[in-house]
């Protein structure tokens, strides 16, 4: 190689590596001009939703106005309840990788307080400091949930769009069975089922800055006779800090210990 | 015309209580955010003796909540492997990592720390944002001694530690700059000072949840990130 050729390959190198460091990857939108903050309904906060007095939690669950759910669905429902009424109360399934990670309609009713960060393109939702929902609000699409190479989450996936002050959100793509020994399945409020023929089209409200109102429409041909709608109220927590949860930190060993030599 | 429709616009937000835009116009630092090899202006920090003494119990302590997926917070989730999210509204910022932790939030609502007697330690620690013109500014207390506590540079976090950051775009949005200041009389003998510059990163994959499995997620972190220079 002469000191010329070698000079041009040096240089076509170099070129190379910085535009390997400074290129935009592909799918990157890179702005024009620097983004600024948009005005948005406030939505960001810690937000508490609203339970009228059930005594547990299978009762506020299903504190909801009934499903019409398909015969094959009450039927399976029943063999559910019975399994758990002979004691078949504790999840045995391993933990695998490939697990569907989440339960969109547990976490939507579950105590811990909504954690909201609703920004531009994206919508962060989350019990208290945990990870869980993005909503994207970019106006993107559903990925073809059909697809083999779409790997489903318990919490769908969810594009969400303003309507006024009201935050549509549309969620498809749930897991058609999940990693719980009792119910393999993700049982919606009332008995239904989130599967992967299941839609679901939620719209947060403010009723005033502190009242959230959040309406579920849940729609199956395969589960429902017709979709199946209810509200939950969340009222905000003024300045809350969200708790930080264990994450996904298993119990220390000296406790499985103790409790199998017991 | 275009007057009407701004005083209207105006109105319209100011008569909506539910409605929030910060005060004046300011950067919005939303996005999917990498940090690439030229991304690292991290000097080597100057510990005490003691955190000096310390640091492969530290290692070994991090090594331990990496293996029981323990979340990692700060400031491994400013370093993590794959894109941050940033999501940022008028009132709060969000940023989630792809490894396993907490989202981070930082509050630009004014509210200040809570008091020490009712602070309780996190992973990330509690943050609240200030502008200084185009900057944010951030402080950060109450962190736990949970997590990965390795701060780039060398040293590590503890509950006593405060993380003051500067955000800034740069490149017309292009990047986002980071300058990071840990001072901590156990661990460093002065305030330790880097900077990371992000680069605007496409949309990550889905699904962004996975399962942390226990004594697998330690291989996945460890990527060998550069520390100093």
């Amino acid at each position: 190689m002469t000191p010329a050729s070698r000079r041009l390959v040096f240089a076509a190198t170099l070129a190379a590596v910085a535009a390997a460091l400074g290129a935009a990857p592909a799918g990157a939108q890179q702005p024009s001009a620097a983004p600024t903050l948009p005005a948005l309904p406030s939505l960001s906060g810690l937000w508490l939703v609203q339970d009228p007095g059930s005594n547990n939690w299978s009762a506020w669950y299903n504190n909801v106005p009934a499903p019409a759910l398909r015969p094959e669905i009450v039927t399976d429902n029943d063999a559910i309840a019975a399994r758990e009424a002979a004691g078949e109360v504790v999840n045995r399934a391993p933990r695998r990788a490939d697990c569907p990670v989440g339960n969109l309609p547990m976490m939507m009713a579950s105590s811990p307080a909504l954690d909201i960060v609703a920004a531009r393109d994206e919508v962060l939702m989350a019990p208290e400091s945990g990870r869980a929902r993005f909503i994207y609000t970019d106006g993107r699409s559903h990925p073809n949930t059909k697809d083999p190479a779409y790997v489903p989450s318990g919490f769908g996936h969810s594009i969400g769009r303003w309507e006024g002050d009201t935050l549509v959100v549309d969620t498809i793509g749930f897991p058609p069975r999940v990693c719980d020994s009792r119910r393999p399945v993700m049982v919606t409020p009332g008995g239904g089922r989130a599967k992967e023929t299941t839609r679901l089209v939620e719209r947060f409200r403010l009723r005033d800055p502190d009242t959230l109102e959040v309406t579920f429409t849940w729609d199956d041909a395969t589960v429902f006779l017709k979709p199946h709608t209810y509200s939950y109220t969340f009222k905000r927590v003024p300045f809350g800090n969200p708790v930080e949860g264990g994450g996904d930190e298993p119990p220390p060993r000296e406790f499985i210990t103790d409790k199998v030599a017991n | 015309m275009r007057t009407a429709t701004v005083i209207l616009a105006a109105v319209v937000a100011a008569s909506s209580p539910s409605w929030v835009r910060a005060q004046a116009p300011r950067p919005d630092f939303s996005g999917y955010w990498e940090l690439r090899v030229d991304s690292f202006h991290v000097p080597r920090a100057a510990l005490t003796a003691q955190a000096a003494g310390r640091l492969d119990e530290q290692a070994a302590r991090d090594a331990d909540a990496l293996a029981r997926c323990v979340p990692i917070g700060m400031p491994a989730v400013m370093d993590d492997r794959a894109p941050i999210d940033v999501r940022h509204a008028p009132t709060v910022m969000g940023i989630v990592a792809p490894s396993p932790s907490s989202t981070r939030h930082i509050y630009t609502d004014g509210r200040p720390h809570p008091d020490e007697d009712e602070l309780e330690g996190t992973t990330n620690g509690h943050s609240s944002g200030r502008w200084e013109g185009d900057v944010l500014v951030v402080d950060t207390v109450g962190f736990s001694e949970r997590g990965v506590t390795r701060v780039p540079g060398g040293g590590f976090r503890t509950p006593r530690s405060r993380l003051v950051e500067r955000y800034r775009l740069l490149e017309n949005g292009r990047r986002l700059s980071v300058v990071f200041t840990w001072t901590d009389p156990g661990v460093f003998q002065a305030p330790h000072t880097y900077e990371f510059r992000y680069y605007r990163a496409a949309r990550p994959r889905e699904p962004r949840l996975t399962n942390c499995i226990p004594d697998q997620e330690r291989t996945r972190f460890l990527t060998g990130r550069p520390e100093a220079k």
